[in-house]
C-alpha cells in the first residue's frame, strides 16, 4: 500500500459533477436503492471510491495496480475535524487520513486520499469520522461479513472474485452467454483453441493471470458479475429473478440433468421463446417480460466481450484478438489492429499510458 | 492571497465560443477569468502522474445504462447512455416537446461539460461556411421556385444575411485554422482562402474512403461553374499531424499513430486533437493574467443600469461566489447560454429582464440546428477502420448557386464521408440501427437474430465494411423554434431547465430528402466499374424515431446577431443590444446555421469579437 500525493484538480474533477447539488429528489434511483436512500440523490454514486489507472513514474509493475481515491463529502454546516479510512487494502487497524481538498486556497467540502492498490481483488473498508466508525455514505456497495458487521466494499480492475452471483447462477449465465456470443460457434471455438494452444506456458500464465475459469468464454460472465455489482447495480435483480426462473424451467424440461449441463437445444429453444416474449412455464408474476431480460443480457454480453479487459471481460483481449484474427487482408495482415492504439503491456502503443 | 474577484473579462464557457477570446485577450495582457461548469481534464503530459482523464475506452464514450426518472416525461424509465463528460440528464435534463405535444428528456443538444467544451469530444471537422451561407436572404429574395416546399414564403421572410461578409470573416478563419491546429487541403474547396498555409498536411486516408472519393469525383463531373468538375478535398480536421508551434505541441514520432478511431466522442489523452483547451488555453495556463475556474457553474448575471456588474456562480462545493468583469462574455453553448440569460431575467425581471427584452421578444427564438442526414453502404471489401480520424473526403458541389437553383433549394451543404464511425466493436453494436444519442442500443436490443452464428454473421458483415456519407445543411429559421425555461422541471441546483421547442420546416424535409439522395448517389458511384453500388439506406434525420429532437450537437441561434436592434438580439459585434458590456459568442449568434459543421466558424467569429473587445478595454 502506498499513498499517492493528492492531485486536487483531479479530485474536484471527479467530485463536483456527481456530488455537488442542492436538489434532494431521489433522481438516481433506477431500482438499486430502497426508497429514501440518500445515495439516490447522488449522481453515479458507484464511481466512489474512484478506481483509476495507476502509472507511478519509475514503477515497473505499475500495471498491476490501481489508483483508488477515497472521498468524504463533508456537511458544510458541521465539518468533521478528522476523517480516516481503514480497510483490507492496508493494515486494517491503522487509519489513513483523508486530507482537505482545496480550491483557490480555501477548503472545499471534500476530503480525499489516493492510494495505490493491487488490481484483481475486492476490498472492504470503513471511514472513521472524528472517532466514529461509519460506512462510506456515498458508495452503494456494502457487504455483510460473517462476523456480523457491515462494510463498504470496492473492487479494483480485472477483479475475478465472485461479487454478485452464486456458483449455480454463474453456470446458467455462462450457458446463456455461450449461446449469444460467437465464442462457442465452430468458428469461435477454433479460434480459442488455436490461440490457447499457441501460447507457451509463461504466456498462458500472463494472459490468463486474472481468469479464474478458462471454460468461461473470455470472461463475459465475470464482466457481468462486476457490472451488476457496480455501474448497473439496478439490473442485479433482473439476473437474480430470471436466472432462478430459467433454472426452474430447465429442471422441469430435463428433470434428470443439472440445468447448466442441459443440452444446447434446450437453451436454443428457451432463447427463441424469450425473444418472442412467451415462454412456457415462465412465471410472469415474478418477472413480466422475458424478452426484456434477454435484451439486457445481450447488451451486457456484447459489451463484456469487447470492452477494455480492465472491466473483467475480454480476458487477455481475447474478444479483440478474435476480431483481429478473423478479419485479415489477402496478405494475412489484420484488419482490426486494436493493439496499436492500446497501452502496453496489453497493447503496443508507444504514446498512450492507459 | 485573497481570491481575485475583479477582471477585465469574465468568460463563461471554455469551448469554441469562449476560448479564442480568452486566448487573444490574455495575449493582450488583459486579466481574464474563464468560468467552466465542467472539470479540467488534462492530457497525459499535463498531470503529475502522466495519466489523462481521457481514455481509449469505449465505455467512456457511452457509459453504463442509466434511466430517465422524471415522472412527467413521456420517456420516463427509458434507458440512456451518456459520455463521462456529458451532463447527467437526471440532474440537468434538456426537455423537448415531441410531435404529440408531450415532453421528453433528451441527451441531444448537449456538447460536453469540460474545459474545452464540445471540442474535447468532437470529431474535429473544421470546415468554413461558404460565402453564400452568409447571404441567404439576398440569395432567396424574389425566388419563385421554392413555392412547392415553402408555400407561405417563410424562407424569403425569415432568411437573414449575416451582418458581415465572408471577406471580413476570412482573416479570422485563417487565424483559427493556424492557431487551433487543423490538417486539411485547401485545393478543390469552393471557398476562397487568402493565405495558403493555414492547414497542416493530412495523414493518408483510410482505405475504405476511396469509395467515397471515387463517388465524389464521378458525381462532381461538370457540377461546377461553367460545367467545370468539382473535385473532393481532404476534410479539414482539428487534429495536428506535425509539430504545432502556436500551442507548443510536438507530433508523435510516427504520425500515423494519430489514427486510432478513438476520436469522435472521445477526448484525446495525448493531446493531438486540437481542443480549445489544448490549443488555446493550456499554452497560456501559466500566465498570471489567465485564470480558469473549472467545476464552477454560473447562476446569474446581475445588471446595474446597462452594465453587467456581477457574475454569480457556485464553486466546486456548491457555495455561492461572485466576480466582476469589465466585459462579460457568455459562451456556454447556445441552449445553456439562452438559459442563463433567461434565468438572469427571471431572477431580476425589472433590471436584467427588462433590459434584455426591451428591443424585441427574440431571445431564445430562431433556435437552429442543422438539417442533416446521409447514406450508408456495406462495401465489398474490408478495411481496418480503426486506422482513422473522423472524416476523410469532402466535396462542395452541393453548395454552388447553380446546384441550389437547379434543385430548388434555399441553401447548400458540404458532403463528407465518415470514417471512424462503427470502427470499434462496441460502437458497432450500440449504433446498430440507431442513429442518435437517445436511441443507442435500441436497434441491437431489438435485433434478436444477433446470437451465435447470427452474431458471427453480423460482425463478418459489418466490421470494417460500413461506409457512410453525410450532409450538413442550413435549417430554415423559424421563430417558433425556440428555447424557453421549462415551467416545472428543475436541475440539481433547483433551477428551471431548458425547454426546446422545435420542428422541421416543410422545405427542411425536402432539402434533407434531396441531399440524402446525393449522398446515396455518391456511394452508388463509388464502384468504379458499374457506378451502381448497392446503398443500404439513406435519408434525413427528420425520418428518425425521434427526428424532431435531432440536433447533431450543433446548437445554434436563439440570440441572432444583426444590424437592426429590432430584429436581432446581438449587434454585429455580438454584444447584446442594450447592454454596454455583455457579449454572446457561442453558436447562439448565428442567424442561419451554415452548410457545414459550425465549430470553425464560431472560433473564427470569436477571434473577430476578441479584436473588438480588446479595442474597448
Amino acid at each position: 500500500m502506498k499513498i499517492i500525493a493528492n492531485d486536487e484538480q483531479y479530485i474536484l474533477n471527479h467530485c463536483t459533477k456527481y456530488l455537488a447539488r442542492k436538489n434532494t429528489d431521489s433522481r438516481h434511483n433506477f431500482g438499486q436503492y430502497e426508497s429514501e436512500d440518500p445515495r439516490a440523490r447522488i449522481c453515479e454514486a458507484w464511481r466512489f471510491p474512484i478506481v483509476d489507472s495507476y502509472a507511478g513514474i519509475g514503477d515497473e509493475d505499475h500495471y498491476a495496480f490501481n489508483r483508488v481515491t477515497f472521498v468524504y463529502h463533508a456537511d458544510a454546516a458541521n465539518p468533521p475535524n478528522q476523517v480516516g479510512v481503514i480497510g483490507t487494502f492496508a493494515n486494517l487497524y491503522e487509519p489513513i487520513s483523508l486530507l482537505p481538498v482545496r480550491f483557490l486556497d480555501a477548503t472545499t467540502d471534500y476530503l480525499a486520499v489516493s492510494v495505490r492498490i493491487p488490481k484483481g481483488r475486492a476490498y472492504r473498508y470503513k471511514f472513521i469520522v472524528d472517532d466514529k466508525v461509519i460506512l462510506d455514505p456515498i458508495n452503494p456497495q456494502r457487504i455483510f461479513e460473517a462476523n456480523g458487521q457491515w462494510w463498504s466494499r470496492f473492487f479494483t480492475n480485472l477483479c475475478t472474485q465472485p461479487l454478485s452471483f452464486e456458483t449455480w447462477e454463474f453456470s446458467i449465465l455462462e450457458r446463456l452467454v455461450d449461446h449469444i456470443m460467437p465464442f462457442r460457434t465452430d468458428t469461435g471455438q477454433d479460434f480459442l483453441q488455436f490461440f490457447y494452444n499457441y501460447l507457451d506456458k509463461q504466456q498462458k500464465t500472463n494472459q490468463y493471470a486474472f481468469a479464474y475459469r478458462l471454460d468461461q468464454p473470455i470472461g463475459i460472465t465475470n464482466f457481468i458479475d462486476n457490472l451488476v455489482a457496480r455501474e448497473e447495480r439496478h439490473h442485479l435483480i433482473d439476473y437474480k429473478i430470471c436466472l432462478r426462473i430459467i433454472g426452474q424451467i430447465i429442471r422441469r424440461r430435463m428433470p434428470d440433468v443439472e440445468p447448466a449441463k442441459a443440452p444446447k437445444e434446450i437453451f436454443i429453444d428457451l432463447y427463441g421463446e424469450m425473444a418472442s416474449g412467451k415462454v412456457n412455464d415462465w412465471d410472469v408474476t415474478q418477472y413480466g417480460d422475458p424478452a426484456y431480460f434477454l435484451q439486457i443480457l445481450r447488451r451486457h454480453a456484447f459489451t463484456g466481450a469487447f470492452s477494455h479487459p480492465k472491466y473483467g471481460g475480454n480476458v487477455g483481449a481475447l474478444g479483440w484478438r478474435y476480431l483481429a484474427d478473423r478479419f485479415k487482408d489477402s496478405e494475412g495482415a489484420t484488419l482490426f489492429d486494436w493493439s496499436r492504439s492500446i497501452e502496453p503491456p496489453l497493447g503496443v502503443n508507444p504514446d498512450y499510458r492507459g | 492571497m485573497p481570491m481575485q474577484t475583479d477582471f477585465d473579462v469574465v468568460i463563461i464557457g471554455s469551448g469554441t465560443g469562449g476560448a479564442p477570446i480568452a486566448h487573444e485577450l490574455v495575449k493582450q495582457q488583459k486579466s481574464v477569468l474563464v468560468l467552466e461548469k465542467g472539470p479540467l481534464f488534462r492530457t497525459q503530459s499535463q498531470t503529475p502522474n502522466e495519466l489523462s482523464d481521457f481514455k481509449r475506452d469505449e465505455l467512456y464514450a457511452d457509459g453504463a445504462e442509466k434511466r430517465i426518472t422524471f415522472p412527467s416525461a413521456a420517456n420516463a424509465h427509458n434507458a440512456f447512455f451518456s459520455s463521462h463528460v456529458e451532463p447527467d440528464i437526471n440532474d440537468e435534463p434538456h426537455i423537448y416537446r415531441d410531435a404529440n405535444g408531450q415532453d421528453r428528456v433528451t441527451i441531444e443538444g448537449y456538447t460536453a461539460q469540460v474545459v474545452g467544451g464540445g471540442t474535447q469530444i468532437y470529431g474535429g471537422v473544421s470546415l468554413r461556411f461558404t460565402q453564400r451561407d452568409l447571404t441567404l436572404q439576398t440569395f432567396n429574395a424574389g425566388r419563385t421556385d421554392l413555392a412547392a416546399t415553402d408555400p407561405s414564403g417563410e424562407i424569403e421572410r425569415e432568411a437573414r444575411d449575416w451582418p458581415l461578409l465572408y471577406t471580413e470573416l476570412e482573416k479570422y478563419y485563417c487565424k483559427a485554422e493556424k492557431l487551433v491546429g487543423i490538417n486539411g487541403q485547401q485545393g478543390n474547396q469552393l471557398k476562397p482562402f487568402t493565405e495558403n498555409d493555414t492547414y497542416q498536411q493530412p495523414l493518408p486516408p483510410n482505405a475504405i474512403s476511396r469509395y467515397a472519393h471515387d463517388g465524389m469525383v464521378y458525381i462532381g463531373q461538370g457540377a461546377g461553374p461553367g460545367d467545370s468538375d468539382v473535385l473532393p478535398y481532404r476534410t479539414p480536421l482539428a487534429v495536428i499531424t506535425e509539430d504545432h508551434p502556436p500551442s507548443g505541441r510536438r507530433m508523435i514520432p510516427v504520425p500515423d499513430g494519430a489514427k486510432t478511431s478513438y476520436v469522435n466522442r472521445f477526448g484525446d489523452p495525448i493531446g493531438l486533437k486540437s481542443s480549445t483547451w489544448i490549443s488555446l488555453l493550456a499554452p497560456l495556463y501559466d500566465e498570471r493574467n489567465l485564470e480558469i475556474r473549472a467545476n464552477c457553474v454560473v447562476t446569474q448575471l446581475v445588471a446595474t443600469g446597462t452594465r453587467i456588474t456581477e457574475v454569480r456562480y457556485l464553486d466546486p462545493s456548491g457555495r455561492e461566489q461572485s466576480v466582476r468583469g469589465k466585459i462579460v462574455v457568455v459562451a456556454c453553448s447556445a441552449i445553456e447560454s439562452i438559459r442563463l440569460l433567461k434565468l438572469s431575467s427571471e431572477l431580476d425581471p425589472l433590471g436584467f429582464g427588462k433590459l434584455i427584452n426591451q428591443q424585441n421578444d427574440l431571445l431564445g427564438k430562431y433556435f437552429l440546428t442543422h438539417a442533416f442526414g446521409g447514406a450508408s453502404s456495406i462495401m465489398p471489401d474490408r478495411s481496418d477502420k480503426t486506422r482513422s480520424l473522423d472524416a476523410d473526403w469532402a466535396t462542395d458541389y452541393c453548395a454552388t448557386d447553380d446546384f441550389l437553383q437547379a434543385k430548388h433549394l434555399w441553401a447548400g451543404s458540404v458532403i463528407y464521408n465518415n470514417t471512424s464511425d462503427q470502427a470499434l466493436p462496441i460502437s458497432l453494436g450500440r449504433t446498430h440501427s440507431a442513429a442518435d444519442l437517445d436511441t443507442l442500443w435500441h436497434g441491437f436490443a431489438n435485433d434478436f437474430g444477433l446470437i451465435g452464428q447470427g452474431m458471427v454473421d453480423f460482425l463478418d458483415n459489418d466490421m470494417g465494411r460500413g461506409l457512410s456519407v453525410s450532409f450538413m445543411a442550413n435549417q430554415v429559421p423559424q421563430k417558433n423554434n425556440r428555447i424557453e425555461l421549462h415551467p416545472t422541471v428543475r436541475d440539481k441546483w433547483n433551477r428551471p431547465v431548458a425547454y426546446i421547442i422545435k420542428s422541421w420546416h416543410q422545405h427542411d424535409r425536402y432539402l434533407m430528402d434531396t441531399l440524402a439522395m446525393e449522398c446515396a448517389n455518391i456511394l452508388r458511384a463509388g464502384d468504379n466499374s458499374t457506378h451502381d453500388y448497392k446503398v443500404s439506406g439513406f435519408g434525413g434525420v427528420y425520418n428518425g424515431e425521434n427526428g424532431i429532437a435531432r440536433i447533431a450537437n450543433h446548437i445554434l441561434g436563439g440570440a441572432r446577431f444583426g444590424d437592426d436592434a429590432g430584429d436581432s438580439v446581438l449587434d454585429p459585434d455580438c454584444r447584446v443590444w442594450g447592454f454596454e458590456n455583455l457579449y454572446v459568442t457561442d453558436g447562439a449568434f448565428m442567424p442561419t446555421s451554415g452548410g457545414a459543421n459550425p465549430t470553425l466558424t464560431i472560433q473564427a467569429n470569436s477571434f473577430r469579437v476578441a479584436d473588438k473587445i480588446g479595442g474597448r478595454l
